[in-house]
């Protein structure tokens, strides 16, 4: 498949593309999270892309998947409406606020702090300690 | 324009709070008589035991002191459960002991008593202990063959399951699978206990040894109620044997803000707690370029008795709406390929309809487990965008994507104008 994205030409390898939006699917909804941070280095690593194609269209593959995965959680009664209703208004707020605190912190320090803390998470969560 | 739309929001968070706490003057001004149980006599046993409890209300748990007269030289058991109900699934996938054969049945119920708990004389608390430092591997029906309670488990012995075999082709398009005639009530107890073993996860969540029994017969027992369980009415039972009962005692549990019941879950919770989280984890997620569905969910399952089903389908949903506003903000300035998009969208659309109906199936251990790896291999992702090799080039792919961001905007703008 071609795209065409601000007058520059992609090749795109469809079948690896959606393969492996399919078992992000799979796996981030069957979890229910999102699956950005995998999407972005499929697209970039895995189907060559630049940055600046990857950003918008990754969000919306994903916005595909939260929004099956949210009606099917639904279907299931997964979906607790007290649990979401106190969960949402953070959410939005954070998302206001994040962008005041970005300007002052540095993504790289982010970043390191989020290896140490995710692999600390991960080593509880498989009973290392 | 902003002003009034987080105005809207936090009217619509004062109607929820209005709609949860109904006024004062309604909720538990009656106490509840005890409900006349149905006590049976004729048993070899003797006349069933008096009960008396010295509250009939509660505020988020506390201690109840039951007490009352049985049979002399009789153990008493007294088992408690309350009103409100959740839902509550085991998937068995275990090879039969006999044949070898793996089942695939999926059990669930909708009956579960949101609490339930079993108390046993206090001189079983080795017993119980025991079955605490097994771990994970606890099994219930042996648990109350030991400490001589199988008879006197009741309550969630009859709730309705159905079961579903499931199969590798129902499961992929998404279907529980057929629906298998209801059991004999012997195998609908014996499921039961799994169930319930899902529900409450430790044996200490279950039973408790509290109960002090004079040779008279007289019994006595300091019984707490732990905080964070479902508000309404809970029956106190003792009995000395599956036939011997007494009469139902009843006090109502009540909860108040912050506190706030998700009947999904089944638990009660302090609304801030959650609420902070979410804020604090959604800014971090922000921040590293990930969502904050990675944190969130495991957390959420750790830090409270939260089914992992119930927090993947609300978690989920919570994103949708970052998601759509950051979908609207680049298709304004033309900076998504809606061909790649929607493409690599509707593989995920058949991905997304396949994963959820696999949440049900797996236990809460084998959901943090996986996790785990999940984790790991996003610290892994992390990390290698901190080398600086990863730094280089991206600092050359930020400054093309600002670039061709400030292109869109202009481009955006002069279309508007």
């Amino acid at each position: 498949m071609t795209v065409n994205f601000w007058g520059h030409e992609f090749k795109v390898n469809v079948v690896l593309g959606c393969l492996g939006g399919f078992l992000i699917a799979v796996v981030s909804s069957m979890f229910g999270f999102g699956g950005g941070p995998f999407m972005v280095p499929l697209m970039t690593v895995g189907l060559g892309l630049p940055m600046y194609v990857v950003v918008g269209s990754s969000l919306l593959a994903i916005f595909f998947n939260t929004m099956m995965g949210t009606a099917r959680h639904y279907q299931f009664g997964n979906f607790d409406l007290t649990f979401f209703l106190i969960m949402f208004p953070a959410a939005i707020l954070g998302g206001f606020i994040a962008p005041q605190i970005a300007k002052r912190v540095s993504p790289l320090t982010v970043k390191r702090i989020a290896v140490v803390g995710l692999a600390l998470l991960a080593l509880n969560l498989l009973g290392v300690y | 324009m902003r002003k009034r739309w987080l105005g809207g929001l936090l009217y619509g968070a004062w109607i929820t709070l209005g709609a949860l706490y109904p006024p004062a003057s309604m909720a538990g001004t009656t106490p509840i008589p005890a409900a006349a149980a149905p006590a049976t006599t004729s048993s070899p046993a003797g006349p069933p035991p008096t009960i008396k409890i010295d509250k009939t209300s509660l505020d988020n748990g506390g201690t109840i002191v039951v007490s009352g007269k049985a049979p002399a030289g009789k153990p008493v058991f007294i088992e408690i459960w309350g009103d409100k109900l959740v839902r509550a699934s085991h998937f068995d996938a275990k090879p039969d002991k006999t044949t070898g054969k793996r089942p695939y049945v999926l059990y669930m119920t909708s009956e579960m008593p949101a609490y339930y708990k079993l108390f046993v004389p206090v001189s079983d608390q080795d017993k119980l202990s025991q079955a605490k430092a097994s771990g994970k591997k606890w099994n219930l029906d042996s648990l109350l063959k030991e400490v001589g309670a199988a008879g006197i488990y009741s309550t969630p012995g009859k709730i309705k399951i159905d079961r579903y075999q499931a199969t590798l082709m129902g499961s992929i398009v998404g279907s529980r699978g057929q629906m298998l005639p209801a059991m004999a009530e012997q195998e609908n107890r014996r499921r039961s206990m799994e169930l319930v073993k899902v529900r409450f996860r430790s044996p200490d969540k279950v039973l408790g040894a509290e109960v002090k029994v004079s040779p008279d017969g007289a019994y006595r027992a300091e019984i707490k109620i732990r905080k964070g369980i479902a508000p309404g009415k809970y029956t106190v039972v003792a009995a000395v044997d599956g036939n011997t009962r007494s009469q139902a005692a009843s006090f109502e549990n009540h909860i108040g803000f912050p506190l706030i019941y998700l009947p999904n879950a089944g638990t009660s919770i302090n609304l801030f707690w959650p609420f902070l989280l979410t804020l604090a984890i959604s800014i971090f997620g922000v921040l590293m370029g990930a969502g904050g569905g990675f944190i969130m969910n495991p957390l959420f399952v750790s830090l409270w008795p939260l089914p992992h089903a119930v927090v993947a389908g609300t978690v989920m949903p919570t994103v949708l709406f970052s998601q759509g506003s950051g979908i609207y903000n680049y298709s304004k300035i033309k900076f998504i390929s809606w061909k790649l998009g929607v493409t690599i969208g509707l593989a995920m659309v058949v991905g997304g309809f396949i994963g959820p109906k696999l949440t049900e199936l797996i236990t809460l251990d084998q959901f943090k487990f996986v996790f785990g790896w999940i984790l790991l291999v996003l610290s892994g992702l992390m990390f290698w965008q901190t080398t600086p090799g990863y730094l280089a080039k991206n600092k050359k792919e930020q400054a093309i994507l600002k670039e061709f961001k400030q292109k869109a905007e202009a481009n955006a703008k002069a279309k508007g104008n």
